[in-house]
């Protein structure tokens, strides 16, 4: 029972903490040498003085004198116009048939070849598709996307039982819970990059060792909002449904999905987004999609090239968002 | 018939909620538990549907003593309303009635949620009868008033068929005037199917205008056991003597862990 034997202190005389504690201002202090060592280590100092720089020198109509401004110019430069033909050279020209041509091509004899500075530097007898480039990439990206459905298909059906083991009130002893939160926090531990070298071992390089690794990355996201949200949900009808018998699936599927369907969703869609940004880089190391063009693209200073790839995954993010936002919008509506 | 003997509930952190309670509700009976807050009212209803154990003592419901083991048959029989109705907010009014018959259904239909058409017919028919339409059955529950909400549970409640239901302060957290409608919507449904009732109030007036028989209830010990109209002014203040003391330190409704409760009946 209470045992408050002391008389109450006035209201007058009760202790008030001023919101700015000598501790806070210690913290702040230590916080910012750290930083401020940090910053040189970093090269953040260099880096905020050459953009100073850039910027002064542009302002003075000089880019030339900054190395940062006369980078970017050079990129730019390059990167206009956007690269969206391609060509196939004319091997042997006798034998060249022009009803053969696929739709939009034609014959170019005199067709100029440039070099990454953008001067031509001979002239070939080509086949030249106006977008033929632009279509070749559009393909890519959606190799990209489908490598991003499947990471995240897998990834949830990795997260169902990581989420079920690891929600206390379902999982069925300590030891299952502590396994499925320790998968899910060592699932989001490993890189998705790291993770398909590594699975690009066992499977070679392509589209499912980047799927293998979306999804077994993202699954420890998934999981543990999945299992944090299964928890948060509202108790009562969990009981109500529970105290008449029902075991803990029914309980799971009739109390608990209702509740939390919205957010799963939310996840779901985010995860799907991340994956369509995530499998663009995992290209990167092989793992099939748009990445492996970009990575060439790069590697040989094809700036044209790479801003129409640029900007090709941009619009598809774009769009995807888009639609993501009226789907989840339909599903959870009223 | 309900039996509890020399039932005692102790709770980890010393509170007796149930103290030596030996009592017998027979079949079909509208029993009221009256009691001020913290006075053992919940502990004692869900003692019958082992929601919460008890430390000494038994508990017996039509014969079976009520243990972990015997929870997979008794559960179904008994169904219960809440004060906080406890229906699922986010899923349709046909929904919520048809999960008051999960235990009946297999776990794969329950899953693909293919309910049998008599179910679902029934549900409907339980639904006219809490005095809700058709145009009610595909609303979502977070959409109706709390009187509303508690006639779709005490439709939930009954679609087993249940030999008794637990109602926990069915309408504490509703008006007066809707309150003597959900009680005689409980009272009249149960009559007509023959379920037993023990149903926690606080409210005297209520007690004595709908019971069979009032249990009152002071610190976990029975202090009255009669018919409505035995229960005088002099009792009433018996009953919530004290309460006042007990309200301050106690808290209404103390939280029944759920998952001791999911964990005791896992298969
Ligand atoms: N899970 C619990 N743990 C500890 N004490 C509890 C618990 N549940 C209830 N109590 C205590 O048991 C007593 C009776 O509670 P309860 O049965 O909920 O009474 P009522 O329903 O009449 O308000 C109260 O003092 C309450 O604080
Ligand atoms: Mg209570």
């Amino acid at each position: 029972m209470n045992n408050d034997t002391t008389t109450p202190k006035p209201a007058a005389e009760w202790q008030l903490r001023s919101v700015y504690s000598t501790r806070l201002f210690a913290l702040l202090a230590v916080g910012a040498v750290l930083l401020a060592i940090s910053a040189h280590r970093s090269e953040v100092d260099k880096g905020l003085a050459d953009s100073g720089r850039a910027i002064v020198a542009v302002v003075r109509g000089k880019p030339e004198s900054s190395r940062v401004a006369r980078g970017w110019l050079r990129f730019l430069s390059q990167a206009f116009p956007l690269v969206i033909a391609s060509y196939e050279p004319i091997e042997n020209p006798e034998e060249f048939n022009p009803d053969t041509l696929p739709a939009f091509a034609y014959r170019d004899t005199k067709y100029p070849i440039k070099d990454t500075m953008g001067d031509v530097v001979r002239y070939v007898d080509a086949v030249v598709k106006p977008i033929g480039y632009l279509t070749y990439v559009g393909g890519l990206l959606v190799q990209t996307i489908e490598i991003a459905i499947w990471g995240t298909i897998l990834s949830v059906l990795i997260s169902i039982p990581l989420a079920y083991f690891g929600a206390a009130g379902y999982t069925p002893n300590k030891f299952s819970y502590n396994v499925a939160r320790a998968i899910c926090n060592m699932n989001r531990a490993i890189p998705e990059l790291i993770a398909a070298l590594v699975f690009a071992v066992a499977y070679g390089q392509g589209a499912w060792a980047g799927i293998l690794a979306l999804g077994v990355h993202t699954s420890g996201f998934l999981g543990k909002f999945f299992a944090d949200d299964i928890e948060n949900a509202a108790k009562g009808p969990q009981e109500a449904l529970a105290s008449t018998g029902a075991n803990k699936l029914k309980v799971l599927r009739y109390a608990v999905l209702p509740q939390v369907m919205p957010q799963f969703l939310a996840y779901g869609q985010y995860i799907l987004e991340r994956n369509v940004r995530s499998a663009t880089v995992l290209g990167i190391v092989g793992a099939g999609g748009i990445g492996v063009e970009l990575n060439e693209r790069w590697k040989q200073f094809d700036y044209g090239h790479v801003s129409t790839i640029l900007l090709a995954i941009f619009i598809t993010v774009f769009i995807l968002e888009q639609i993501a936002q009226r789907v989840r919008a339909r599903l959870i509506g009223e | 018939m309900i039996r509890f003997k020399a039932a005692r509930k102790r709770f980890a952190d010393g509170t007796v909620a149930v103290d030596d309670l030996t009592l017998e509700i027979p079949a079909g009976q509208f029993c009221v538990f009256l009691g001020a807050s913290g006075a053992g009212k919940s502990s004692v209803l869900k003692l019958v549907n082992g929601m919460v154990q008890p430390t000494s003592g038994r508990v017996e419901f039509d014969g079976i003593e009520v243990v972990p083991r015997t929870y997979r048959e008794i559960r179904p029989r008994i169904a219960m309303v809440h004060q906080q109705f406890n229906l699922v907010l986010r899923s349709t009014i046909l929904r919520n009635v048809l999960a008051g018959a999960l235990p009946g259904t297999s776990t794969t239909a329950a899953m693909l949620s293919l309910f049998p058409a008599e179910l679902q017919q029934k549900a409907c028919r339980l639904l006219e009868r809490v005095g809700l339409s058709e145009k009610h059955l595909y609303r979502r529950a977070a959409h109706l008033s709390g009187g509303q909400q508690q006639r779709v549970a005490i439709a939930r409640a009954f679609i087993l068929d249940p030999t008794l239901v637990l109602a926990d302060e069915p309408v504490a957290s509703l008006d007066p005037e809707i309150s003597r409608g959900i009680l005689q919507l409980l009272r009249d449904a149960s009559r007509e199917s023959g379920t037993t009732v023990m149903c926690s109030l606080h409210q005297p007036d209520l007690a004595r205008e709908f019971a069979d028989r009032i249990v009152g209830l002071a610190r976990g010990k029975v202090i009255f056991d009669g018919l409505p109209d035995q229960l005088d002014e002099e009792m009433i203040g018996r009953i919530y003597a004290g309460a006042r003391a007990a309200r301050e330190t106690a808290e209404d409704d103390g939280p029944v862990a759920l998952g001791a409760l999911t964990a005791s009946e896992a298969v």
